[in-house]
């Protein structure tokens, strides 16, 4: 019996000893924080996802913004035809990645970064974070911003005025730490777009600061004309050549556009595209798209052997398109995706001078600059020809499986820059070249277009918009997209003060605040 | 003097008087009964009866022979100076003292125990033949709500008991073979866009290594297993060896498979335009018919074959036996092999108190091209769409064509589309083949100290390699796999080691019965694996497979864990004068998985339960001969899965990026609780000739382990949350009631009806936001989902938008059914709610007949109520290929109650109704005409047995031929397809079929032989 309860006793013990418990509960194939410190890789390394994530996928990007600015058409007619490209939602989710994928984890850097007095990567995750929320209110007006991350508030978004006034506040806390330390070595190893230069990130702040105030040009004219003569001299200068240019690496991914067009059949060359680079015999259009291999295709204009599927379309079989257009070969192997050029930020300037900034220079010398920066990018020839062409115009669409796609061009634009048009015309001019430009980033297209109504792209030929998610009218088109699901289920107290400070009902049709109608001058 | 030595000598001879008793043991029928164990009463003494039923043992003169042997009433005679004592020994079937395995290998008089089980024996469960043998009980025991997967031989099952407990964990018992639980390791099901079951570890064993199973049903049978118990018990006891007698038994079993249902089509009706959906109005000219599709599937066929071998002596029993199993199934090229050995042995030592077991069972099994589901790399979707107009026989016969641009064979497809492909490539030129090695390797000693304490110790080593390659050719679907191919690859192994000691106690005092023991048990789960797919990423080289053909941006995936539990229990069942028992048991748990939370790793749950036999307390009338009641309360902790408590980030992509966790960490983690409450009855009328056993339980489960979004005034570094909320309950009721109609010389009729029902309802989920949903699988068109007030299987999705007086309302524009703007509202949960896919009661009637050497078995078992989804009929109405889609155009419309704006309409057409983008099919369209009645009765089971007289025909001692059949004939069904074949066995996507493989029947014959 004494030896039964010896036993029990140890057996006890042994029970209680719980010293593996901890080694087993772990996941040895996760890393974390503490063996990221390591080579001081634990601050710069989340940026990798955070600058991929700035961009989205097929429902994020070919799906919205590349189809409603006509960069892009699809020949696949996505549950019965009816979907986002002809006005009834289905997919709206680039909402969850912003916040899942940026916010998120870079507040966790920012935090860490401030603990161990890191300013610079501080400062760095707060640009990401700009650059994010920057593109995220272009879909959806009021988010969620300055209340991110505060606990009892996070699910409060910000005005629209609010919003820009705190993305211009951080702007220049982010460039007060970038100017105070030009030289800092940090970044290096976490830094694809710019090498860890950080007198190359200021001038991303400056060019972004100068976007940002042309988007509120209208809205706010004296707040705009501020903050963008500000941009314009801050002794760190904007992107000023096309080295400069601020482009996102895809870390040995596939550019979406590549998969979804190649390997998917699910996007072509946009109808708009092909009337306005076509009809202005644009060779851009040769590094964006192919030629197609069946010329019946091509008999409006066998010259410019392109033809583009329009948004917004009536489609049967898939197949029927799949012989259009598509994206250049070269998108195959590309390994960086362009999120800010020399171009845009001389377009910029070209308006800025129109408005009368100051330091915006010439609004031609801009203008020419700037079509100029952008056929360099894009290893296009013959821009000299292109500039002084003032006869060409887009063409008329025509569609050869079916002629309800075809359109008629609201435009007569051409490349030539008049000094005798009216501002109206000049600013028309500006933004086409920069919709041209701005091929695989067309949410800045998007924003302008809603802003200034340019450049003249084709109405829908269908469109299937109605109460569920708000109706456009014939003729016009979608204003913004809504609250994302999850925020509407999940966060009904946030969405209502939404709405209320969107100023209008949480659809399609209501404009942002930006947006505001009426002549841009 | 001389006087007193006589008397001295008289009384020692007396004393130390021994007599030798002989005779024949029989049973009810005449036949003798070897191997049955003859002890003299108090002492080692003893004998087991010899082939012929004949022993002989010397005894003393007033000593008391005890007569036991399995299955059977034990006989006590007095030997009271007799030589000779014949005995006949009583099935116990009918025997009112049925000894039942119960945890932990402890065996039980089922009469004590207070909560409630079934024994099945492994004969009953093996009449049928099926190869999986959880499938075999579906409809045998009440209580287990068991679904097989679509997935064809090898694949997994899902079994319930009880209802669905645990949002976060799983609801599946726990498998135990011979006292000592076993892993079964469920690895990836398939979803809406496809993917295959990748198997449970329930294939691996060999189902005619089963004795009996007793099931668990509740928790407060299995406390004694602790948490891992918490769903129920599969106990499993494995057949071995038997003294002095010899066994060889060879089987042979040979079953045919074909399918049971086909989905409905028309193929009349082609495409227009060479679109891919068939919409023509045009009626005639295809080159496509049903035979043409039918004949895609083969007769698929089932070879069992196997060999056992078992004997022994008094001292050491052994048992062994080989079994092989080919099967073809009726997807071309879906083929399935398993070979398994097992070897048990047991030893005596020390005058038998010491007693050393061991067992080792090895499986090997390698699955090719086993069946998918889904939308894509699924031959069927290919196979139904196929556009009626375009030849078929042209398409099957060329499934590949030579590509004068790539100097190879791609394949034969006419449209680039991610749900299509030719079905006749994806089965030769898409191979996948999976392989499985497992070992379970276990030695007890049990050694007694006395007749009252004996102490067992136990070890086992359970080991389970997974091996799995998927070739896809170049040429393949596009969408997912590269120009050149795709090449995937998985591995996997886990072992679970475990020991357990436990100290057991018997004793009576006068009418006092006291059984107890002490234990202690560590088990030690471990797996990791690895894989890669370079998915559309093109490998460097056309179809070469291997890993130095992969490009440059190809990760390794590599993961693993651990988990360790350490538990103490104790357990005091006290009898009194056999007429109530009172049970209280208690165990603790330490637990890694919540090492590092607040209340640290350790946590206790009690039960307490107890039986009164009112048979024994009260004189009942003679018709009675058995009544008891018990009832129990116990409770369970269920610790929280792996590596939850606090998490790291990951390593992303080839380059490296770091992905932050953004789940918070959460250190105040407890482990989740289910209460149980059971109740029961039974009785027994006129010797056994009528049983009842019914049970009301009621469990609830609370503190669910759930991963949660963060509320969203709390988001910000992170976005999610691991934490206890919920309570969900569970109550029903089971009922089996069994009886002998027949029961004459040559004929036995005995039936039994299995019944359960079970009510889940989700009381709470998240207090702080009482809206919250929690989903279990959606589609596009239908979500199902958990929330407070609702139940589990809860079915929501789009349904025809109606007005006030019920017509479906049109669009102005198109003229085509309008659909509800919201799959649900939680404002009103009545809203998008279309049913639950859970049945309302299930109904098992199994029937044995046994006529002279005839035995026939018949098992009809039914699901009532609940509802099925099917996204299949949805595409297939949208892609204008069903069979009510032709109908529809041959006469022209649909009947429909509809307005359009203020204009009643009562015929649209085809292709308004049904097309996809308006009408009711395709994905997202209305799901609401494709929920269908659950209800479904079948013949499960049916066999026909003949046994040989094989006295003349020594040495054979047992022949029988059986003709068997599973799954033959759907006697009503609602559905359009089977509704009990199940595309996943996890928790979600239950009920639901998107081009899941045609359920099938079964039939074929079996010989056994026994020597």
């Amino acid at each position: 019996m004494k030896k039964i309860f010896f036993v029990l006793i140890l057996t006890l013990g042994f029970f209680a000893c719980t010293d593996n418990f901890e080694e087993a509960n772990k996941n040895h194939y996760l890393i974390s924080d503490v063996e990221l410190e390591q080579d001081f890789n634990l601050l710069g390394s989340p940026f990798q996802g955070f600058l991929s994530n700035l961009f989205g996928h097929q429902i994020e990007e070919d799906l919205v913004h590349d189809n409603f600015m006509r960069n892009l058409g699809t020949p696949t007619p996505f549950v019965g035809g009816v979907n986002n490209t002809t006005y009834y939602i289905r997919w709206n989710s680039y909402w969850g990645r912003i916040y899942g994928s940026v916010m998120s984890p870079s507040l966790q850097v920012i935090k860490q970064a401030d603990e161990g007095g890191y300013e610079v990567f501080s400062a760095w995750a707060k640009m990401l974070q700009v650059l994010a929320i920057s593109k995220l209110t272009a879909w959806h007006g009021p988010v969620i911003y300055s209340n991110y991350g505060v606990s009892g508030q996070a699910n409060i978004y910000d005005k629209e005025d609010v919003l820009y006034d705190k993305l211009f506040a951080d702007l220049d806390a982010i460039q007060a730490v970038f100017a105070a330390n030009n030289t800092y070595k940090g970044l290096v190893k976490f830094d694809a777009s710019y090498n860890g230069d950080v007198a190359k990130w200021s001038k991303l702040v400056n060019s972004m600061r100068l976007r940002l105030a042309i988007r509120i040009s209208k809205v706010a004219p004296a707040l705009a004309k501020t903050q963008g003569e500000k941009a314009m001299s801050d002794p760190a200068g904007l992107i000023s050549a096309n080295s400069e240019n601020f482009n996102v690496s895809l870390y040995g991914n596939k550019l979406p556009m590549n998969v979804i067009c190649f390997e998917w059949g699910d996007t072509r060359m946009g109808a708009g595209f092909e009337s306005f680079m076509v009809g202005m015999k644009d060779n851009r259009i040769a590094s964006y798209f192919a030629p197609v291999e069946d010329v019946s295709l091509v008999t409006d204009h066998p010259d410019w052997p392109y033809k583009g599927i329009h948004s917004g379309a009536f489609l049967d079989a898939k197949d029927q398109r799949l012989p259009y257009s598509t994206v250049n070969e070269s998108f195959k192997s590309v390994t960086s995706r362009r999120y800010f050029t020399y171009s845009e930020v001389l377009l910029l300037k070209a308006e800025a001078a129109l408005r009368g900034w100051a330091g915006a220079g010439d609004a031609k010398t801009n203008y020419e600059d700037g079509v100029r920066a952008s056929f360099a990018d894009w290893g296009a020839g013959g821009v000299d020809a292109y500039l002084a062409d003032a006869t060409s115009k887009p063409i008329n669409y025509v569609d050869p499986k079916e002629a309800r796609n075809n359109f008629t061009s609201r435009t007569d634009i051409t490349a030539e820059w008049n000094e005798s048009d009216s501002n109206e015309l000049k600013l028309e001019k500006i933004i086409t070249q920069k919709w041209i430009n701005n091929f695989t980033n067309s949410l800045e297209s998007w924003t302008d277009f809603r802003r200034t109504g340019y450049p003249k792209i084709p109405v829908n030929a269908k469109n299937d918009s109605n109460a569920d998610w708000g109706v456009i009218p014939d003729g016009e088109f979608i204003k913004r997209m809504p609250f994302i699901n999850g925020e509407r289920d999940n966060n009904k107290e946030g969405v209502a003060d939404a709405t209320a400070k969107l100023g209008g009902p949480d659809n399609i049709a209501t404009r942002l605040w930006w947006d505001t109608g009426g002549p841009n001058f | 003097m001389y006087l007193i030595m006589v008397l001295l000598f008289a009384s020692f001879a007396s004393v130390f008087a021994q007599t030798k008793v002989s005779g024949t043991v029989t049973d009810a029928s005449g036949t003798t009964v070897p191997g049955v164990s003859i002890v003299e009463k108090g002492t080692p003494n003893g004998i087991t009866s010899d082939i012929n039923g004949k022993y002989s043992l010397t005894v003393g003169s007033n000593a008391i022979l005890h007569f036991s042997f399995v299955g059977m009433t034990e006989v006590d005679e007095a030997v009271n100076g007799r030589t000779t004592i014949d005995v006949v020994m009583v099935s116990s079937a009918i025997g009112l003292d049925e000894v039942v395995v119960t945890a932990l290998g402890i065996q039980r008089d089922k009469k004590t125990l207070t909560y409630a089980s079934q024994q099945v024996t492994g004969e009953e469960l093996m009449k049928a033949r099926g190869t999986n043998f959880m499938e075999n009980l579906s409809g045998k025991t009440a209580g287990l709500e068991i679904e097989k997967s679509a997935s064809g031989a090898g694949g997994s099952t899902r079994v319930i008991m009880r209802g669905f407990k645990s949002l976060g964990g799983s609801s599946e018992p726990l498998y135990v073979i011979d006292g000592i639980p076993v892993m079964n390791i469920k690895r990836g099901q398939p979803g809406m866009w496809g993917g295959a079951d990748n198997g449970d570890g329930l294939s691996q064993l060999n189902p005619d290594d089963i004795e009996s199973i007793n099931v668990l049903k509740g928790l407060n049978a299995s406390i004694l297993y602790g948490s891992q118990g918490a769903n129920g018990v599969v106990l499993v006891t494995t057949k071995k060896g038997m003294a002095g007698k010899t066994l060889v038994s060879i089987n042979s079993t040979t079953t045919f498979e074909s399918v049971l249902v086909y989905p409905e089509l028309q193929f009349d009706y082609g495409a227009l335009n060479g679109a891919k959906e068939s919409w023509s109005t045009t009626k005639g000219g295809t080159k496509y018919s049903e035979d043409m599709m039918k004949d895609f599937f083969e007769t698929g066929n089932n070879l069992v074959n196997g060999v056992t071998v078992s004997g022994g002596n008094n001292i050491t029993t052994a048992y062994f036996s080989y079994n092989n199993t080919s099967a073809k199934g009726i997807i071309p090229n879906n083929k399935y092999g398993k070979n398994n050995v097992s070897f048990k042995q047991s030893t005596k030592l020390f005058n038998d108190k010491l007693v050393l077991g061991s067992n080792v069972m090895l499986a090997s099994e390698l699955i090719e091209n086993r069946n998918v589901a889904g939308y894509y790399l699924n031959p069927l979707t290919g196979l139904y769409n196929f556009p009626r107009e375009r030849d078929f026989m042209d398409y099957k016969n060329n499934y590949k064509i030579f590509s004068e641009s790539r100097n190879m064979y791609l394949q034969n497809v006419y449209v680039v589309d991610h749900h299509l492909s030719n079905p006749y490539w994806i089965v030769n030129m898409e191979p996948k083949e999976e392989k499985i090695q497992r070992m379970i390797a276990n030695a007890t000693a049990d050694y007694s100290f006395t007749e009252q304490l004996a102490l067992v110790v136990r070890g086992t080593y359970d080991y389970v390699d997974y091996k799995m390659t998927e070739k896809h050719a170049a040429g393949s679907n596009v969408t997912n796999v590269s120009q050149n191919g795709q090449y995937i690859f998985g591995d996997r192994t886990d072992t679970k080691a475990y020991a357990d000691a436990l100290l057991k106690y018997d004793n009576t005092f006068g009418k006092l019965n006291v059984t107890g023991f002490v234990g202690g048990s560590y088990t030690k789960n471990k797996w990791s694996g690895k894989g890669a797919s370079n998915g559309t990423n093109n490998l460097l080289y056309p179809n070469v497979f291997s890993t130095q053909n992969y490009p440059t941006n190809i990760v390794v995936n590599e993961y693993g864990g651990e988990t360790i539990m350490q538990s103490l229990y104790a357990s005091v069942s006290l009898g009194w004068d056999d007429m109530f028992y009172l049970d209280v048991s208690g165990r603790n748990d330490w637990s890694s998985t919540l090492i590092g939370t607040d209340d640290g790793a350790s946590y206790f749950y009690p039960s307490v339960g107890g039986v009164v036999l009112l048979s024994n307390v009260f004189t009942l009338p003679e018709i009675i001969s058995f009544l008891k009641i018990r009832g129990s309360i116990a409770q369970a902790a269920k610790e929280v899965p792996w590596n939850s408590i606090l998490s790291d980030n990951s390593i992303s992509g080839s380059l490296g990026g770091i992905n932050k966790s953004t789940r918070q960490p959460w250190t105040d983690l407890k482990p989740e609780l289910i209460t149980s409450n059971e109740l029961g009855l039974e009785f027994k009328l006129l010797k056994g000739r009528v049983g009842f056993d019914f049970t009301y339980y009621n469990n609830n489960s609370t503190n669910q382990f759930l991963n949660v979004e963060l509320a969203p005034e709390e988001k910000g570094r992170y976005q999610t949350k691991n934490i206890n909320i919920g309570e969900i309950v569970n109550k029903g009721v089971e009922m089996t009631i069994d009886f002998i109609p027949v029961q004459t010389n040559t004929i036995t009729w005995k039936t039994a009806f299995n019944y359960h029902k079970n009510t889940n309802e989700i009381i709470s989920l998240d207090p702080e936001n009482p809206n919250r949903v929690i989903g279990m699988g959606s589609s596009e068109g239908y979500q199902t989902f958990l929330r407070a007030g609702g139940s589990y299987g809860d079915l929501y999705g789009f349904k025809f938008r109606r007005n006030e007086a019920g017509q479906i309302m049109l669009d102005e524009k198109t003229g085509r059914p309008l659909k509800t703007a919201t799959q649900y509202d939680v404002n009103d949960w009545t809203v998008g709610y279309l049913g639950n896919l859970e049945p309302d009661w299930n109904l098992g009637w199994n029937n044995n007949i046994q006529v002279d050497r005839f035995n026939i078995g018949l098992l009809i078992s039914g699901k009532f109520g609940g509802e099925v989804v099917s996204q299949t009929e949805s595409m297939l109405d949208g892609w204008g290929v069903s069979k009510r889609s032709g109908e529809a155009r041959d006469v022209g419309y649909v009947e429909i109650n509809a307005i359009k704006g203020t204009t009643p309409v009562t015929q649209i057409s085809a292709f308004d109704y049904y097309a996809e983008g308006g009408g009711t099919g395709g994905r997202n369209g209305i799901i609401e005409p494709y929920v269908y009645d659950r209800t479904n009765i079948r013949v499960s089971q049916f066999s026909v047995a003949y046994d040989f007289d094989v006295k003349k025909l020594k040495p054979i001692a047992g022949l029988s031929l059986s003709l068997v059949g599973q799954n033959l004939f759907i006697l009503y069904k609602k559905a359009p397809y089977d509704p009990e074949l199940a595309m996943s066995t996890n928790n979600s996507s239950q009920s639901l079929d998107n081009f899941n493989t045609p359920a099938t029947r079964t039939y074929g014959f079996n010989i056994k032989v026994t020597f």
